[in-house]
């Protein structure tokens, strides 16, 4: 079993599109007994992995209630760097 | 319309509170390693290392001006293995009580497993090695540098931000233009004008002193590069995990490893067991004050913990450049924090403020300022409004 934030990471080297509740989606079922399987804790892993460019911004909307959703996708350079540390 | 508005500010607010957080945690580093040196200040002014340190029966003077007893145990040393000895024991104590600590945290948060999932992969491999260079290595060199170079070793030392942002760049891509450049010289400026309350007569054709100068840029690098890489690699290891590995790995290899090494040198190895149980006795209390090393260097471990955690993390929210810079303000929290423990607290001498380290600090915070934020841009903002 792949650490938490492996996981997150490696949901995106297949081309996926996701925001914070596609990754809870994903993975709940192997990880929703981890205590830091959080929408706030993996929306920080998301934005951490952005600012170290490995995940852009792909798209983004407000739903009904006014809740930003953001979308991520993996960069060339994250595919790279994701496949070759985390196999 | 109303609706791309309302998502355009919604997208702002939400990446201002990650770069708020991410500058208030890259900062509380910077403080939390004013405590923890500190708290190594008491640990090691205390109990058997105020004969080991020749402090007699007061402590009277800081780390620049200890007098390094070269006959521990009754076995005559040379002057810089007794140094490094006791830098190598105290530091080594420290990351090692460190590292339980955040073990410790881990587990309740309920990340022990991913721990060691984490430890046993390519990352935290990496991550061990970022854990060599920059805790026994760098910290080694530092030492050193003090020796043979005196107090301006801590200043260069400190030229660590500019390495970390450039290796950032660098190697990681990350951004780095003229007007961060700028920000970078003037926290190093500040960081200068902090040490320089230090500096005594120095003789700048001293081959020794240029060695010693060129030691501690061994450090700067040391730290630059663990900086960057540790930080990056915090975006893919949570970095409780990435704090921990690093703890235990720099705890490990200094306590057990290069002490040993070095008391085999000093020809001195039977006095290890002794020193090492030994560095950790003493009353809690003396004359109403905390005096047990042991209870000091759980103090200082935490905050050595909580600090490099969140040093690691500030810089994967900020990047290098940024969140070196603001955590570089350790150079004015380390005195701070001295004078107010070990100057107020126990009163004893040699820990005062000066005025130009208030400057420098101020200094500091406008280079901080121009790393994170372009100055043009709020001046435009602010005719919009």
């Amino acid at each position: 079993m792949l650490p938490l934030n492996y996981a997150i990471l490696k949901l995106f080297v297949s081309g996926n599109e996701l925001s914070v509740q596609g990754v809870i989606d994903k993975l709940d079922k192997d990880y929703r007994s981890f205590r830091a399987f959080k929408p706030k804790a993996i929306n920080e892993s998301l934005m951490s992995a952005e600012k170290n460019g490995l995940l852009e911004e792909s798209n983004w909307e407000l739903d009904d209630k006014g809740e930003l959703h953001v979308y991520y996708k993996a960069t060339s350079y994250g595919v790279e760097m994701i496949s070759s540390y985390i196999k | 319309m109303g609706n791309s508005i309302e998502l355009k500010q919604a997208r702002i607010a939400r990446r201002s509170r990650f770069f708020k957080k991410g500058v208030i945690i890259a900062v509380g580093s910077g403080m939390l390693y004013g405590v923890y040196v500190a708290a190594l200040y008491g640990a090691t002014g205390n109990g058997f290392w105020l004969d080991w340190y020749g402090y007699g029966d007061t402590v009277t003077a800081g780390w620049y001006d200890n007098v390094v007893d070269p006959t521990m145990g009754g076995i005559a040393m040379s002057f810089v293995i007794a140094v490094l000895i006791l830098g190598a024991l105290g530091s080594g104590i420290n990351d090692f009580i460190s590292a339980i600590w955040m073990i410790g945290k881990t587990a309740v948060k309920g990340k022990f497993m991913d721990y060691l999932r984490c430890f046993a992969s390519k990352p935290g491999a990496v991550m061990v090695l970022c854990a060599l260079i920059g805790g026994p290595i760098a910290s080694t060199a530092f030492l050193i540098a003090l020796i043979m170079a005196g107090p301006i070793a801590t200043p260069i030392s400190a030229l660590c931000p500019a390495i970390g942002a450039i290796i950032g760049r660098i190697v990681f891509k990350q951004q780095l233009n003229f007007r961060m450049a700028i920000g970078i010289v003037i926290c190093v400026v500040a960081t200068f004008m902090i040490g320089s309350t230090a500096f005594t007569g120095f003789e700048i054709t001293d081959p020794m002193f240029l060695a010693g100068l060129a030691v501690a840029l061994i450090s700067a690098l040391g730290w630059g590069i663990e900086g960057a890489i540790a930080g990056f690699g915090t975006s893919v290891i949570d970095y409780e995990i990435s704090i921990s590995i690093r703890q235990l790995t720099a705890g490990f290899f200094t306590l057990f490893i290069l002490t040993p090494a070095l008391f085999l040198m000093a020809g001195a190895v039977g006095l290890y067991p002794t020193m090492l149980f030994e560095a950790l006795q003493g009353q809690i209390m003396v004359d109403g004050l905390l005096a047990s090393p042991l209870v000091w260097f759980l103090i200082s471990g935490l905050a050595a913990g909580l600090s490099f955690g969140f040093w690691y993390k500030g810089n994967s929210m900020c990047g290098a450049a940024l969140g070196m810079a603001c955590n570089g303000g350790f150079s004015f929290w380390c005195p701070f924090f001295s004078f107010l423990v070990c100057g107020l607290y126990l009163g004893w001498e040699g820990f005062d403020l000066y005025p130009i380290q208030w400057v420098a600090a101020i200094v500091m915070v406008v280079g901080i300022f121009l790393i994170a934020v372009n100055p043009l841009e709020l001046f435009k903002k602010n005719r919009e409004v």
